[in-house]
């Protein structure tokens, strides 16, 4: 099975993806969680204006068979969310780098960036739990 | 995602659908798909085109004798009297007390000859239920669930596509009728039943047949379905599912199957006691229909509420791709069982508001 692995965002043991640009990180899930999941139905998304510690729960994304949790990545307050997954969670299958992008974080601790791991560290990942 | 080593019994099509990117999981001690591709479009496939379930999990038994229809009559509560030759007829076992063994249908090949079948689950429970009630009549049970296989076609292209494979003419074959017959000259038992709420047809045969006889139905244009889409049409439809909507603690009055329970006039069955009792007087909860007003996804076991107290549970819950919402079937105390009647659904330890809406949420056949 192979998936999409874009190399120039960083990712979590936790299968989110982190795209940062200054002190803003956009946070999704990546292909692979996607596929694990399956068809999503449903994704909940904190309220704008909180503030979350890194690895606390932001959401759940529930498919047909199963629920999943989007899990922090990094500390700070939540800013924008993507409201087209209201209407149509299944952009989280099709596009999980693209359009199915799920909240926008303001970073409040920049050394936290250092935890998230590389492309390479994520492919290794997957592929130890794929065994 | 942990992969964990997978248990369970294969069917003769288990490298099939693993060829086919089937996505294996544990059902009743068997390895069966959950999905292939995606439960939504499997399932959508089922409704507008055509699906092919690989069921040869299911049981099925064989009853030969003279006094098969008076021993059924005794073990089954819907009517045999309604059955005849070629007809299949849907039913529920029941226990003294009125709750399932198991729900299942069977079909009259001649008077002396039935072929039964029964949920996966339950075939090894099921032919102990048959055989320990036999009471010196003309009846034996064979179970004959390791050498048959089983494949459901269903959607509302079945017919058409089925047609050319078949050496009999499928419009003279009547819901709930069936026929022996050739598919692409093997044998098989045809029977226009289903459980998706689309026409379709259910088949069964000898296994040595299941991989040439699924390779005929995907030859068609047919799209393999997995679990997933069986359990979200079944929803959709609101048919019970042994274990969730019926199990030995539910009755079939309790689960809505009211017209399951047959009168028999001068004719006892196991639990028509207590069945008829409730089919008249009523029963302390009901099994209702449910939507959600608040956002989120119906699931089963999640408690049900009304002005603070538990009124019930749900049963059975998902998505409905037919539907593009979350649908649900609950058992709830009767006094609160009116459609519209507004109620809260526990979701993760928050109440989401729902309301009781009307059954089925969706049937074609």
């Amino acid at each position: 099975m192979s998936y999409k692995f874009p190399s120039d965002i960083n990712y979590t043991t936790s299968h989110e993806w982190v795209e940062i640009q200054n002190s803003i990180a956009t946070v999704g899930i990546t292909d692979y969680a996607q596929h694990q999941l399956g068809d999503i139905v449903f994704v909940e998304l904190p309220e704008l204006g909180m503030v979350l510690e890194k690895e606390s729960n932001a959401g759940e994304i529930e498919s047909v068979k199963a629920v999943g949790d989007l899990i922090m990545p990094l500390s700070g307050e939540i800013v924008e969310v993507n409201e087209k997954l209201a209407d149509n969670p299944e952009l989280v299958n099709s596009s999980p780098f693209g359009d199915g992008w799920m909240i926008k974080i303001n970073i409040s601790h920049v050394s936290e960036i250092d935890e998230l791991i590389s492309v390479e560290k994520y492919k290794e990942f997957v592929k130890s739990e794929e065994q | 995602m942990k992969s964990e080593k997978l248990k369970g019994r294969k069917t003769p099509l288990y490298d099939v659908h693993r060829k086919l990117g089937g996505r294996m999981v544990e059902f009743s001690g068997w390895l069966m798909p959950v999905q292939y591709e995606s439960i939504i479009k499997e399932h959508e496939a089922v409704r507008y085109n055509a699906g092919i379930f690989d069921v040869s999990h299911m049981g099925e038994f064989l009853l030969k004798g003279r006094d098969i229809i008076s021993f059924l009559q005794y073990i089954m509560i819907n009517d045999l009297k309604l059955l005849e030759v070629s007809k299949g007829q849907y039913s529920c076992m029941c226990y003294e007390n009125g709750t399932v063994v198991d729900d299942l249908m069977y079909y009259e090949e001649k008077e002396d000859l039935f072929r039964m079948i029964v949920n996966a689950g339950n075939i090894e429970k099921d032919f102990q239920w048959l055989n320990q009630h036999i009471m010196g009549q003309d009846v034996k049970v064979q179970n004959l669930s390791s050498e048959r296989g089983r494949l459901a076609f269903q959607g509302p292209k079945t017919d058409d596509l089925l047609q050319p494979l078949l050496d009999v003419e499928l419009s003279n074959i009547k819901r709930f009728y069936f026929r022996h017959c050739n598919l692409n000259n093997m044998p098989i038992f045809i029977a226009r039943t289903g459980y998706t709420g689309e026409r379709g047809f259910e088949i069964s045969f000898d296994n040595s047949y299941s991989v040439e006889i699924w390779d005929s139905l995907m030859s068609t244009g047919a799209k393999p379905a997995g679990l997933g889409a069986r359990d979200s049409l079944r929803l959709e439809a609101c048919y019970s599912l042994y274990g969730h909507e019926i199990n030995d603690s539910i009755t079939p009055i309790e689960a809505g199957l009211s017209w399951l329970v047959k009168p028999k006039e001068g004719i006892d069955y196991i639990g028509k006691e207590i069945l008829m009792t409730q089919k008249f007087k009523g029963t302390e909860r009901i099994l209702v229909g449910l939507n959600l007003i608040d956002k989120g996804i119906i699931r089963e076991n999640y408690k049900i509420f009304k002005g603070g107290e538990q009124i019930g549970y749900v049963t059975s819950g998902g998505f409905s791709p037919t539907l593009k919402k979350t649908i649900g079937l609950g058992l709830v105390k009767t006094q609160h069982k009116k459609i519209g009647t507004e109620i809260e659904i526990e979701i993760r330890g928050k109440l989401l508001k729902g309301k009781i809406v009307d059954t089925p949420f969706y049937r074609n056949v």
